[in-house]
């Protein structure tokens, strides 16, 4: 027994030094911005891993399916759609349109609900026989002819659009992380051997390594804060702030090996702006602030944010509320104004969306931070589900959770695009720019486009909405009357 | 996750639900993960609350009669399995020519049809029947008479033997030269 912990503790002495070299080195590069190289490397070499584990996963559900083929004879109506022949996306780059996949049903799109639907969207034009054939009958009511709504109806149940986009983005293959998988880890033995080496790698090596690299990122940020109040107010003071700010989130960057590619970098957010981008996760302000410094908007939070989130308010501007103050919005809007008309204020950063989505789609814009009538910035960020999903299920797990689980992720790879700067039309409402805003956000990040209201995470579809389907059917009814 | 408790969907399960409903194996363990995933209690069983929680499915007019006709088995119950959940579903299979099945034939898309006017569940369809679907349906946004004349106009139309009521037999008449094989039916990705 003393043999053993001697040897433990004499291979403890000789592998500290190395670690403590490394961790130096990761926390020095990552401080002035700079990379070797090795990340991107590592990210290469998990995408040959996973290319071989598909493979590898394919030809035994082929083995498989030999063995049970039963000749399973569709003709008609139901269409010969094979799903496996995506395997095309691996050449493609991330951020190309990956909104709906895994689908299980094909839906008929004559009949589509949305909270509300545009006013030019009424005349819906008969492309081709299948709706043709309703819109006749609509010349007056028939038994059948709500059976369009039954059958839009049970197609919800089996899909829909907006409860998918609150729950962790389903992968095409398997990215050996337990949490993601479907049954795949015992296919065959050297996929099994695989995966215990990747799970050795990232729960003994990486995660400690992590942890150690991400405290110190937080620490320092604390200490920078605090250190930064005591300064007197200036321009010297604003630039420690911008280089302290950028390094702290550069080194909690390492911490979760975040693989971030800016571009466009000629449209970066210029002080005293509004920079609206699309919302995964709390990790979104990381990515962002690891180019360039922000002030933050958002609720007060407890626990391990709020100490982050007071840390970051002792040095620069920011701006947090109480909750019971969120449904003051004039409130919350006069800020902003306020800290939009200082040109010496850093850009501020808003999530519109108001919740964090699955990063496959973007949902409405809120429209108080477009009645601000200041330029805005709009970036697109998408996040490579391959490696590690990003999504904060805040329903499900709690931030400190959150954390360990992107740390023993493969890495979080993303992309940013800041894109040209945007202003109101004359003419045009908060509401209209919100959405021109969003579809151009959407487009960039090929994220899907969806008018619905992202706080449908926690409350009901209103009320009005259903009115409005009502109308809807009231008008067709009308028109043959 | 949906994904994880998708293994506990254990084989004479699917196969026996495959034999019952038609779906196959692989679109039978999709829906699993779907209707997991609309357990919010994880309780295996789905409320009439988690079917409305989808805002597709909420905001649609019939959403509530739509729901209604997975709880029709048993009335003590107020909450669907994994089952009861499929052989509803498998009423919108498209037909096929040579496979014969229970749950799909128009018969029974019919009397799934028919249902969602049958309130009452009396195998008849009276006038305040269809009045109160055609409520559901417009709102407010039409007149009381309009929708009275509406009403009175189908009944007349498809009522052959005079007693001011639909039945299922009647029903099948009327919608005689409707394609129900199609309106009834969704098109299922292998």
């Amino acid at each position: 027994m003393a043999m053993l912990l001697t040897i433990l503790s004499i291979g403890g002495s000789i592998l500290l030094t190395p670690f403590l070299m490394l961790l130096v080195c990761i926390i020095f590069l990552a401080s002035i911005g700079k990379s070797i190289g090795v990340r991107r490397l590592y990210v290469k070499t998990l995408l040959m891993i996973f290319e071989y584990g598909r493979k590898d996963i394919e030809t035994a559900l082929k083995n498989n399916r030999k063995s049970e083929k039963n000749e399973d004879i569709d003709e008609g109506y139901s269409e010969e759609i094979t799903l496996e022949k995506n395997n095309e996306n691996y050449s493609v780059s991330n951020g190309v349109a990956n909104g709906r996949n895994n689908t299980v049903i094909n839906k008929d799109d004559n009949l589509v609900f949305v909270p509300e639907p545009p006013q030019t969207k009424t005349e819906e034009k008969p492309s081709n026989d299948v709706i043709v054939q309703p819109k006749e009958k609509y010349n007056d009511f028939e038994l059948s002819t709500v059976y369009e709504y039954v059958k839009a109806g049970v197609e919800a149940i089996i899909e829909d659009d907006v409860t998918s986009r609150f729950e962790a983005e389903e992968l095409k293959n398997w990215n050996l992380l337990i949490r993601t998988n479907r049954g795949h880890e015992f296919i065959s033995w050297k996929l099994t051997f695989i995966w215990m080496c990747g799970f050795c790698v990232r729960y003994f090596f990486l995660f400690p390594l992590r942890v150690i690299i991400c405290c110190f990122g937080v620490g320092f940020l604390i200490v920078s804060t605090f250190s930064l109040s005591l300064l007197p107010k200036g321009s010297a003071k604003r630039w420690l702030n911008e280089m302290g700010y950028k390094i702290g989130f550069r080194v909690i960057g390492q911490g979760i090996s975040a693989e971030i590619t800016m571009h466009n970098v000629q449209w970066r957010p210029t002080r005293s702006s509004v920079c609206v981008a699309n919302h995964t996760s709390p990790i979104d302000v990381m990515v962002l602030s690891t180019d360039n410094c922000y002030s933050l908007i958002g609720q007060r939070h407890g626990g391990f944010l709020g100490i982050f989130q007071r840390a970051l308010a002792r040095a620069s501007p920011h701006i947090w509320f109480e909750r019971s103050e969120t449904r003051d919005r004039h409130a919350v809007t006069n800020r902003l104004k306020e800290h939009v008309s200082n040109p010496k204020n850093p850009p501020i950063l808003i999530f519109p969306e108001g919740t964090c989505i699955n990063n496959t789609s973007v949902m409405q814009f809120k429209k108080g931070s477009f009645e601000v009538g200041s330029v805005i910035y709009p970036v697109a960020i998408k996040y490579d589900p391959r490696f590690g999903d990003a999504f904060w299920n805040s329903s499900r797990y709690s931030m400190l959770q959150y954390l360990y689980m992107m740390m023993t992720s493969w890495a979080i790879v993303c992309d940013v695009w800041y894109l040209p700067p945007m202003y109101q039309n004359e003419g045009e409402t908060a509401i209209d720019f919100a959405n021109r805003v969003k579809s151009v956000i959407a487009k960039q990040g090929g994220l899907v486009d969806l008018m619905w209201d992202g706080q449908l995470k926690r409350v009901k579809a209103k009320k009005e909405w259903k009115e409005r389907q009502q109308e809807e059917f009231s008008k067709r009814l009308i028109k043959a009357e | 996750m949906g994904n994880r408790s998708s293994l506990l969907l254990r084989e004479e399960e699917i196969a026996q639900i495959q034999t019952e409903t038609g779906f196959t194996p692989n679109q039978i363990e999709r829906l699993y993960s779907r209707f997991t995933s609309l357990d919010r209690g994880d309780c295996g069983t789905l409320s009439r609350d988690d079917f409305l929680r989808i805002p597709e499915l909420a905001i649609n007019p019939l959403g509530e009669r739509i729901v209604n006709s997975f709880f029709q088995n048993d009335d003590f119950n107020d909450r669907v399995n994994f089952r009861q959940f499929m052989q509803v579903l498998a009423h919108f299979i498209p037909i096929k020519k040579n496979k014969e099945n229970k749950l799909n034939s128009r018969e029974e898309k019919l009397r799934f049809a028919f249902k969602m006017y049958d309130l009452d569940n009396d195998d008849m369809i009276s006038k305040d029947e269809l009045l109160a679907i055609l409520h559901m349906m417009v709102g407010t946004n039409i007149s009381e008479e309009q929708l009275n004349s509406i009403a009175e106009r189908s009944i007349t139309e498809a009522d052959e033997d005079g007693d001011q009521m639909i039945s299922f037999e009647e029903f099948c008449k009327a919608l005689q030269r409707t394609d129900v094989e199609q309106k009834m039916s969704i098109r299922f990705l292998n």
